[in-house]
């Protein structure tokens, strides 16, 4: 128990300090399990260096996903647009880029297509930012909205795949590990920045409190729609990356790709509340996640019709997880508490 | 009664820090007005705060109070009126005049983030760092240790400073958001109901603490409900009614049955207003 004079700081017994700090990196044991059972049941998804190349490289999209939601998350927000962000930024592009009998064929140049893709998201995101800071609106129905919105605008463009690219533009998804160290460098940004920044710091305490962070001085309205454009810049990335892992923009592109950025994210030990999680955790979450998926495509057991239905027993896992794990944490802070 | 000379006539009747006469008051409210609309939220307050004084602002709901302090921190701008600071008129339009000029408040809400740790929330908007412009970081090892030398050299209190927030007690926030506040090196502290909703230890706790302010040299100014702790800590008691100061009053000169009717009614029985 804590006491009101003196010392100030955490007094819990050691089996309660060993439990919450266990609490803080679930993950890792998960993960650990998970790699286990991957290895015993369907051992084939990481039977040599190029089948665990396969896993991270397909990692790739999923994990700038889970960063970007990771980022909505921590400040307190979400955002379900970012799979649809993904999918219309690269339709978009594609459309703009590719030679196929439908495309516009506006540019050949894989330059204006690396701006044009990335202003996209980003502009999708800055606009996510206004709404829900300026004006007002509740992210759930904001993201929502935009979640229809751009999925109904990406088939609205294009039903069939987009084809034509050019070279340079597939390639930067399209080589593994040019797309996992693009993956890795922007954990380790995100990492550093969330860390050892200002910005990183005035994130976590928005997430903790948006009205203390107000008080404190942070400007909170500029710093909701900075977070959703860099989300948005993010997911634009990942539909770049999706482009290159096909070498095609598909008409499905970045469908279904929001919940399991949520399931990793928060899998990864990001609260749904915001301002606690690391961003290494969420690295956990991304790998967890697809290795859940890479080995549910090569298990025999499982269809191809049943992966989605499998993809939602996942994410309730994780929430189940998430709402297990918070419950524990109130329940050792209510034993100390004064 | 002109609200001036009430405050005056009790300094001098009493002795109070108020009547030093070493120099400027270390604040100065002069003829402060401050309406919202057609609501006059203070009226006319006059009042003079000096150094390293615990003064202590009472009022019923309604009476003033808060509004007075938003004024003194930056939250309002006055409509009418005048701010000295150690004798040197100053104008706040927002929050940051007030930090800039040496006053620091800390709410009613604490604006503790409860999922970061003691040190973050202290030093949150005004991180030490290292580097150079855009290639500057958050100096960690700096932030700790002067949130430590906070806590330690001037709360007089052992902190584990990586501990978040929403393991510590009503009181220990308390501190917490104080040491924020002192993170800021201000020579007056603003506290708006600093023992609502605390214990009687974490009273006693903030209270300690708030003295022990006042003997390093801080002004305090206190806006609270509470008279009973007032009465047991505050230097001097400014009574507002209806956002007039009807009153200010030295602890060993009156009692909580007089400064409830003061509160509730703006005046005393039997003339006693009038001994001044």
């Amino acid at each position: 128990m804590s006491t009101e004079q003196g010392f100030i700081g955490r007094t819990f017994g050691d089996r309660d300090d060993v439990i919450l700090t266990l609490l803080d990196n679930m993950i890792w044991p998960i993960l650990a399990v998970v790699i286990l059972g991957v290895l015993v049941f369907v051992p084939q998804t990481l039977r040599n260096v190029q089948a665990i190349r396969l896993v991270l490289w397909a990692a790739v999209p999923i994990g700038l996903l889970v960063l970007a939601e990771s980022l909505c998350l921590l400040s307190g927000h979400f955002d379900l647009s970012i799979g649809s962000i993904a999918g219309f930024s690269a339709m978009f592009t594609g459309m703009i880029l590719g030679t196929c009998p439908s495309c516009w064929g506006v540019t050949t140049s894989p330059w204006a297509g690396f701006g044009i893709i990335l202003v996209t998201g980003a502009l999708i995101g800055l606009v996510n930012g206004i709404m829900i800071a300026k004006v007002g609106l509740n992210p759930f129905l904001q993201t929502l909205a935009f979640l229809i919105i751009f999925e109904g605008g990406k088939t609205a463009m294009q039903t069939q795949p987009v084809t034509g690219l050019p070279r340079l533009y597939v390639d930067v998804g399209g080589t593994p590990e040019f797309a996992i160290a693009v993956l890795l460098f922007a954990f380790l940004v995100f990492g550093l920045l969330m860390r050892f920044t200002t910005f990183g710091q005035a994130v976590y305490a928005l997430g903790s409190s948006e009205k203390s962070a107000r008080e404190v001085g942070i400007d909170t309205e500029r710093l909701i729609i900075v977070v959703y454009t860099i989300s948005g810049l993010l997911a634009a990335i990942a539909g770049l990356m999706l482009t290159g892992f096909v070498g095609v923009v598909p008409p499905l592109i970045g469908e279904g790709l929001v919940f399991q950025a949520f399931a990793g994210a928060v899998i990864g030990g990001i609260s749904l509340f915001g301002g606690r999680g690391k961003i290494t955790g969420a690295l956990g979450g991304v790998v967890l996640i697809q290795l859940v998926q890479s080995a549910l495509n090569n298990s025999p057991a499982v269809g191809a019709t049943q992966i989605q239905m499998v993809n939602g027993f996942v994410l309730l896992a994780a929430i189940l997880l998430y709402s297990t794990q918070a419950k524990l944490r109130a329940r050792i802070l209510a034993s100390g508490a004064v | 009664m002109s609200v001036e000379d009430s405050g005056t006539a009790e300094q001098e009747a009493a002795g109070s820090p108020a009547t030093d006469e070493a120099g400027e008051p270390k604040l100065r409210v002069e003829n402060i007005t401050k309406q919202f609309g057609r609501i006059v939220a203070v009226d006319d307050v006059t009042l003079d705060i000096q150094e390293s004084e615990i003064f202590a602002l009472v009022g019923d709901n309604g009476a003033g109070k808060s509004t007075l302090m938003n004024v003194l921190s930056g939250v309002h701008a006055p409509t009418k009126g005048t701010i000295y600071k150690d004798g040197r008129e100053v104008q706040f339009s927002n929050p940051s005049d007030a930090r800039d000029n040496g006053i620091e408040t800390v709410y009613q809400d604490l604006a503790l983030m409860d999922d970061l740790d003691i040190a973050t929330n202290i030093f949150m908007g005004q991180f030490p760092r290292r580097g150079f412009g855009p290639l500057s970081f958050i100096d960690w090892e700096t932030t700790y240790e002067r949130s430590r030398q906070i806590m330690m050299d001037q709360l007089g209190r052992d902190v584990d400073i990586k501990t978040e927030v929403e393991f510590l007690s009503g009181g220990q926030r308390q501190l917490v958001a104080i040491g924020r506040a002192l993170a800021f090196d201000p020579d007056v502290i603003i506290l708006d109901e600093p023992t609502s909703a605390l214990s009687v230890d974490a009273t006693r706790l903030v209270q300690d603490t708030l003295d022990r302010l006042a003997e390093e040299g801080i002004t305090i100014v206190i806006v609270s409900h509470n008279i009973e702790s007032v009465l047991a800590h505050a230097d001097r008691i400014g009574v507002l009614y209806q956002g007039s100061l009807v009153d200010i009053k030295q602890p060993g000169e009156t009692d909580l049955e007089e400064l409830n009717e003061l509160m509730t009614t703006g005046t005393l029985d039997a003339g006693l207003l009038d001994d001044d």
